[in-house]
């Protein structure tokens, strides 16, 4: 099945990355290939979800999750091409609707993304899933996952809050991404323990998937907030985690839409 | 009552695994069997087949949405039934 081949995806686009930003030296060229390789796994993250909704009714519990998914994606798309693309909106713009516009569109696709992971990680409850580990189990997993989003992400977090109190509005975008991050990273425990249960069957895909996304997503905070210790670097490390996050959400997608499809023309004896 | 009982889940289960898993096939058979008919998975037999299919109905909804899961339960009805 050519869900294998979506997994698998995330992985040689990291290698790809790589390789590329490897032969790329000084800001005069990192910066566009990192910016508009954005851009591309925004476009890829929103045809998963596009697809994935595809395959359900209005109505059904997993078309609202992959439907706030796509929009957040689409509305945090749409930003990152105002700044690229339009003037006003670049970096150094002294326009008086850049800050707003931009960290209105960075809040609303925060929040998109947040009810999506919720939605997708109550699924276990709303189907009955038997999570493995029993309740003690989940609920300690739980706790551990929250406690790294809380050390990963915690510090960035108070410092935006700092900023955004002492006037920085810029920082409102930072502090709610930071507060999303810690949110949706705490539910990994739900995602993965019903990837888990699911084990064995074509239905695992969506679920492991986009638990992956999410541990990239963890890898992508964890670099940003401690790979400056390590030492200066020119290689964009941070953005190879968060290509793959994006990455692993158009795998997921395509993978829900491949699984759903596949039961239905079996279903039908096609 | 006949002596299929305790293939009756697993037929279903078998049908279902290859989707859902084989550990959360049968915890749902468990379940529906437990919850909404109000007995253990070994007294299954051919006519609760339609009641336990009912019972699944939702679990399946939910993870494949409602045409799709709707044409999966005709098709095991019409397997197992």
């Amino acid at each position: 099945m050519r869900v294998r081949w979506f997994a698998s995806f995330p992985i040689v686009y990291a290698l790809a990355f790589a390789v590329v930003a490897g032969t790329l030296t000084g800001d005069e060229g990192m910066a566009p290939f990192v910016a508009w390789q954005r851009v591309l796994t925004r476009i890829l993250a929103f045809a998963g979800c596009y697809a994935a909704v595809s395959v359900f009714e209005s109505g059904d519990h997993l078309r609202r999750a992959w439907l706030w998914l796509g929009g957040g994606t689409l509305v945090i798309l749409s930003r990152d091409l105002l700044r690229l693309l339009i003037p006003a909106f670049g970096p150094g713009s002294t326009s008086p609707m850049a800050l707003p516009t931009l960290a209105a569109l960075g809040v609303i696709a925060n929040l998109a993304l947040l009810f999506g992971i919720v939605e997708l990680s109550r699924s276990w409850r709303k189907a009955s899933i038997e999570l493995p580990g029993g309740r003690s189990g989940v609920t300690a997993f739980a706790v551990l996952t929250a406690a790294i989003a809380i050390l990963v992400v915690g510090p960035a977090a108070l410092q935006h809050a700092q900023a955004f109190a002492a006037g920085d509005w810029g920082a409102l975008v930072l502090l709610v991404s930071a507060l999303v991050d810690i949110l949706t990273l705490s539910l990994i425990t739900q995602l993965l323990l019903t990837a888990v249960a699911l084990r064995g069957g074509l239905f695992v895909w969506p679920w492991a998937l986009i638990t992956a996304s999410q541990v990239c997503w963890l890898i992508y905070d964890a670099a940003q907030a401690y790979g400056p210790a390590l030492g200066p670097s020119a290689f964009p490390l941070p953005d190879v985690f968060r290509g793959m996050a994006g990455n692993f959400v158009f795998a997921a997608g395509m993978g829900q839409y491949l699984v759903v499809r596949h039961v239905r023309r079996m279903a039908r004896g096609r | 009552m006949t002596s299929v009982s305790s293939s009756v889940s697993e037929q279903v289960a078998s049908r279902l695994s290859p989707y859902i898993g084989a550990f959360n096939a049968q915890m749902w058979i468990r379940s529906v069997a437990r919850r909404s008919l109000g007995i253990s998975t070994e007294e299954l037999t051919e006519a609760h087949v339609d009641r336990l299919l009912e019972g699944l109905r939702p679990f399946l909804q939910t993870l494949m949405g409602r045409s799709t899961a709707d044409d999966l339960l005709v098709q095991i009805g019409r397997e197992v039934g």
